[in-house]
């Protein structure tokens, strides 16, 4: 029961033949190898998956491709500038905001939509909007001080 | 049953969508958000061949202000609810209850009628629709129903929702003033979590500011549906609100709730925790009228 679907990924138009009701998750891990969301729990607790959709960040593995039909998808592959890490990658290095990695790509995701939405967010507003993001290395500060440390830098580079 | 062997029927407006689900209402099952329904599919909790994707009908999204009417069509999402400003101005304590719901992940994606039709006793949003004395529209494919909230509940996760229904629209009366509602939650920890309480409160002040009447309080996750404190608000009508009344109120509305032990919490500790959420409802709706009066 397969059947074509297309939606834009990371800027370009992509399609793909799979079942309806293959998560986005799948489609993008296996049918497209972007491999940036990962699958941890399958169940909406922990944020590994997250991608934005149409501007909001959402878990692909609750999302069925059928219902990502003509969306707008950026995963954490779409940030990065040609090859070389996005500001949010490059300030989460810096911090020491990543253990094993695992968590990151969907933590990168959150603060890159927070960001979009809040050029200015406090301390809490970045806390709130990486609520839904767990990591089970470093703890948190490092990831909200990389999250701080981004925003002030775009501000900067707007001033 | 694995999710590659579902089919997915995704119409392009309401009148296809009730047309298929007239047509298939023994096997297919509607998803809107789907933050709950595909992990209930992951975990075999859910069995179906088919599903109904509603949530592109843009027909059924819409917030709106007719006179003191408010209309929130039933595939809003929570983040759609939370940045609307035609909420913020009439019923701040409905939008601060979704809010507290899920995470900016969920929110994205999770439906205000989704949440009424998962009828999970601890949903946040319900509550406050309790008090709010909102009305739910469903509709088939010949004729829409208009039912109170309080009678769409039947019982633990039942609804009256006829298997050919949608939920398609949730209307309620804005609140005159921000310091008449609020809503209190309480949980295991800051972000993410179901309510163990949850209680969502509505009054009208005296003119001294000394006492409430025409009080609506509502409670969530201990009962097997949320109901409202019937004892407690005849009890704090037009009474002084004094410590002890208040107290006193307290544990009146505790006796009124049937809580269960689940891996949340015991029954003992949610009839506990009842008394507490209603003082400090009670003192929220006192701090949040001094506020307004001193804007």
């Amino acid at each position: 029961m397969e059947r074509q679907f297309s939606f834009r990924l990371n800027g370009r138009a992509v399609s793909v033949s799979v079942p309806p009701a293959y998560t986005l998750l799948e489609v993008l891990r296996e049918e497209l190898d972007v491999t940036g969301p990962k699958e941890d729990c399958g169940k909406g607790e922990c944020g590994a998956c997250t991608v934005l959709m149409n501007g909001r960040p959402v878990l692909s593995c609750l999302v069925l491709i059928s219902q990502a039909e003509g969306a707008e998808i950026v995963t954490s592959e779409g940030f990065m500038k040609e090859e070389s890490p996005s500001d949010v990658q490059k300030a989460f290095i810096e911090n020491g905001a990543v253990q094993c990695g695992h968590c990151i790509p969907g933590f990168i995701v959150s603060a890159e939509a927070l960001l979009s939405r809040n050029s200015k967010p406090s301390v809490t507003e970045i806390k709130s909007a990486l609520a839904g993001n767990l990591c089970r290395c470093t703890g948190y500060t490092s990831i909200v001080r990389a999250v701080q440390e981004t925003a002030q830098k775009r501000q900067e580079g707007r001033s | 049953m694995r999710l590659a062997d579902i089919d997915v029927v995704s119409p392009t407006s309401l009148n296809e969508a009730l047309t298929v689900l007239h047509e298939r209402s023994d096997r297919i099952r509607p998803i809107a958000g789907s933050t709950d329904t595909i992990i209930q599919l992951k975990d075999g909790l859910l069995q179906t061949k088919e599903l109904l994707d509603i949530s592109k009908l843009g027909e059924l999204r819409y917030i709106l202000r007719e006179g003191s009417r408010i209309r929130v069509g039933a595939l809003c999402t929570y983040s759609e609810i939370i940045e609307s400003s035609v909420l913020a101005s009439s019923c701040w304590m409905f939008l601060n209850a979704c809010r507290t719901i899920g995470t900016p992940q969920i929110q994205s994606r999770a439906t205000i009628g989704g949440n009424l039709a998962n009828a999970s006793p601890a949903g946040d949003s319900i509550p406050p629709l309790y008090v709010l004395d909102a009305m739910i529209k469903v509709q088939n494919s010949e004729r829409a129903r208009h039912i109170p909230i309080e009678k769409f509940f039947l019982g633990y996760r039942k609804v009256d929702l006829r298997p050919d229904e949608l939920i398609t629209e949730i209307s309620f009366e804005a609140v005159q003033s921000p310091c008449d509602a609020t809503f209190l939650k309480l949980g295991l920890r800051e972000a993410h979590f179901i309510s163990l309480v949850n209680m969502a409160i509505r009054i009208r002040w005296a003119e001294d500011g000394a006492s409430f009447s025409d009080l609506r309080i509502a409670m969530g996750a201990v009962a097997p549906v949320v109901i409202r404190a019937r004892k407690c608000e005849e009890f704090l009508q037009n009474q002084a609100l004094g410590e002890d009344v208040v107290w006193q109120a307290s544990r009146i509305a505790s006796d009124e709730a049937s809580p269960i032990t689940d891996v949340r919490a015991s029954a003992e500790y949610r009839r506990a925790m009842i008394p507490s959420l209603l003082y400090k409802a009670v003192h929220t709706l006192i701090d949040q009228r001094k506020a307004w009066e001193k804007r």
